[in-house]
């Protein structure tokens, strides 16, 4: 059961598989629930009529006044902004998956986030006044630096080898950020050293305006990349002999993926083994081509950092683990079994 | 006596020129500048009214004696792990033993709350001991068996995880994450001699049967058919050796902490001068990394008076671009 979608010019085309479509629906309703877990779940319970109907803007049918304030400046912002970082993470990973033709690539795994780390941790501590404005372009300069200097150090060597030197270069940037957080004044610290946990809990409006821009912009452009994705990952020499141009299209896939990553780092921090686990779930679901593949990849990555963050809240209540620790406890186990059971 | 043999050996010489050379930068280098005559005068001629003397005797000759016995375990932990493994890119800290003991040991603190120094060497090796096990035990079943690749994907996964635990650690216990908090970056600056009492004994076994299996590592590092040609029982050997390398790793994280990279760099140092044969490797990375760390923990020291660096960002930072330059090279 396939449909195809295409724009007349035949820019864009996409083949659209049936069951995939259910399974989306299927992940999005389950997202919905979880969401609106998130919202009436917390220190201080709500009910579902009364979030239901303040989310639809209806006032006069609520009961409980605290509703509208906990809802709107506390819960709704959090919860959006965790969902919308987790499909973000997840896109990156799905990139430089498939342009490192690895299973295991994961932005934090190549050094990727630490870049962003430690961009968004020495503005932080070296010029406390810029913070606000600068630390998505801090995070996105950081990361991207980072990401060109370990291509620059592989070479044309084998795609493995991006790994290592990533886990190199990765022990190397903790080792810098540690010196600025023990080095730092203290209260500066302190905030870097939150916002280092992969936290959400003091998120904003301001902070879903930027995920949301940028997540509308990642989608469309790896959507549109998707034709080319199936196409490289079947190897270089095949991918040259379809016609496309191979260097400008791994650089164009790079970019987008660390764009994703670096925004997603600048306003939740560096969370874990996101990119890596959603697009291997995605796939233990149902396999299909990439555009569905994308779309269910970012689902996942959503449902995780969403459950990851309610689990945070609640298991440890009144003290909030951030989502960066859970995602971290889940995802390196997971890990360990992708890598057992990967086949050469 | 055969020229390369005169070579090692004159290299040992070097080398234990090299100790006492950074013995005494250390000694006398710091917020406070000692000079040289004082120095040794505190040693034959101590005098309780005289400042300098204090300095030296109470405060910087524990660290240094510290400093020697880590860098020469960590060294020869590293040197073990990489000649078993056959990777050039094995360390202690890489494949998560490190980070284990260091977890191992917050927990036992905050357990028993009057955590006594006895039992934190014994408690290090047993969470060293756990995680070389997990670690191995994952690289061991990924399909390809174990390769450099592996071991450290499942090391740093690993780290992932109990770096994960500690954060969660500090959030529901502030306490004893205030107390932890220097120690857990690898330092040097707490240390005192009654854990190194405790100590010592195992640093003494663990170095001896070092040097005794060493031939037999040279035998591993040339393939196991080689090994079982030579009439090692590689299983046997194998465990023993795990067994030096978890006490050796676990001793260093109860003295000071996490310190990374000093495993991989030094060996990899010292078979520039001595080549493959472990016989001289082992001997060579007590003393070059004994003097390895007491240079680091110097320059800690020095390099921001009057604060201090923490000694571990320092073996980082100068470790981790040898190890990218390791896989640039090494790996295929």
């Amino acid at each position: 059961m396939h449909y195809t979608f295409r724009l007349p010019s035949q820019a864009v085309s996409l083949r659209i598989n049936g069951y995939a479509l259910l399974c989306s629906a299927f992940l999005l309703l389950l997202l919905l629930c979880l969401f609106l877990y998130a919202i009436t779940q917390g220190s201080y319970p709500l009910s579902v009529h009364d979030s239901v109907m303040s989310l639809l803007g209806q006032q006069q049918l609520i009961q409980d006044p605290q509703t509208e304030v906990i809802i709107w400046d506390f819960r709704l912002p959090r919860s959006l902004v965790a969902l919308l970082s987790g499909s973000l993470f997840a896109l990156s990973g799905a990139l430089l998956q498939n342009m490192t033709r690895n299973p295991l690539s994961d932005p934090s795994l190549v050094g990727i986030s630490q870049g962003a780390a430690l961009a968004v941790v020495g503005l932080t501590i070296l010029l406390p006044n810029y913070v606000d404005g600068w630390r998505e372009i801090a995070a996105f300069l950081g990361a991207i630096i980072i990401a060109t200097i370990i291509q620059l150090l592989r070479g044309n060597g084998h795609p493995l080898k991006f790994i290592l030197l990533g886990v190199g270069v990765a022990a190397f940037i903790s080792a810098l950020i540690s010196s600025l957080l023990t080095y730092g004044d203290l209260p500066s610290a302190m905030a870097a050293l939150s916002w280092l946990a992969g936290s959400t809990h003091n998120s904003d409006w301001h902070d879903v305006d930027i995920l949301f821009i940028a997540f509308l912009l990642i989608t469309s452009l790896t959507l549109y990349q998707a034709r080319m994705m199936s196409v490289i990952s079947l190897g270089d020499e095949v991918a040259i002999g379809l016609g496309i141009n191979l260097k400008a299209m791994m650089f164009i896939q790079l970019s987008i993926s660390v764009a994703a990553a670096a925004i997603a780092t600048a306003v939740v921090g560096p969370l874990g083994f996101i990119g890596l686990l959603a697009p291997h779930l995605a796939r233990k679901i149902i396999r299909c081509g990439p555009a569905n593949h994308l779309l269910l990849t970012a689902l996942v990555g959503a449902i995780l950092v969403l459950a990851a963050d309610i689990i945070g809240k609640n298991v440890f209540a009144p003290t909030q683990l951030a989502a960066g620790s859970v995602t971290a406890l889940i995802g390196a186990p997971l890990f360990a079994y992708l890598l057992i059971t990967k086949k050469t | 006596m055969s020229r390369a043999k005169w070579l090692s050996w004159s290299g040992i010489a070097v080398m234990l020129g090299l100790l006492l050379f950074a013995f005494i930068w250390h000694l006398s280098i710091g917020t406070k500048t000692i000079p040289i005559n004082e120095l040794i005068s505190s040693f034959y001629a101590y005098n309780e009214d005289s400042f300098n003397h204090l300095i030296i005797q109470e405060l910087r000759l524990p660290r240094a004696l510290i400093a020697i016995c880590v860098g020469a375990c960590l060294a020869v932990s590293g040197a073990l792990m990489q000649g078993v493994t056959r990777n050039p890119l094995a360390d202690p800290g890489l494949l998560g033993m490190l980070t284990g003991a260091a977890l191992a040991v917050v927990y036992w603190s905050t357990l028993v709350s009057s955590a006594s120094l006895v039992w934190i060497p014994l408690v290090a090796a047993i969470g060293a001991f756990i995680s070389a096990v997990i670690v191995w035990g994952i690289a061991s079943r990924v399909a390809g068996g174990i390769t450099p690749l592996s071991l450290i994907l499942s090391g740093s996964a690993f780290t992932a995880f109990t770096g994960a635990l500690l954060a969660i650690h500090h959030l529901l216990d502030q306490q004893t994450f205030e107390e932890m908090r220097t120690w857990l970056v690898g330092s040097l600056l707490a240390s005192n001699l009654t854990t190194l009492y405790w100590c010592l004994p195992w640093i003494i076994i663990g170095l001896i049967v070092a040097i005794m299996l060493a031939p037999s590592v040279t035998a591993l590092s040339m393939g196991e058919e080689v090994a079982t040609g030579l009439g090692i029982n590689i299983n046997r050997r194998k465990w023993q050796l795990l067994a030096c390398v978890v006490i050796l790793t676990s001793v260093s994280v109860a003295l000071a902490g996490p310190l990374g990279f000093i495993g991989l760099v030094i060996p990899h140092v010292v078979r520039f001068w001595v080549g493959a044969d472990y016989r001289w490797i082992i001997p060579y990375c007590i003393l070059l990394g004994a003097a390895y760390l007491l240079f680091v923990d110097t320059l800690a020291r020095w390099l921001i008076q009057p604060h201090e660096v923490a000694t571990g960002l320092i073996t980082i930072l100068i470790g981790a671009p040898l190890f990218i330059w390791l896989v640039k090279v090494r790996v295929r």
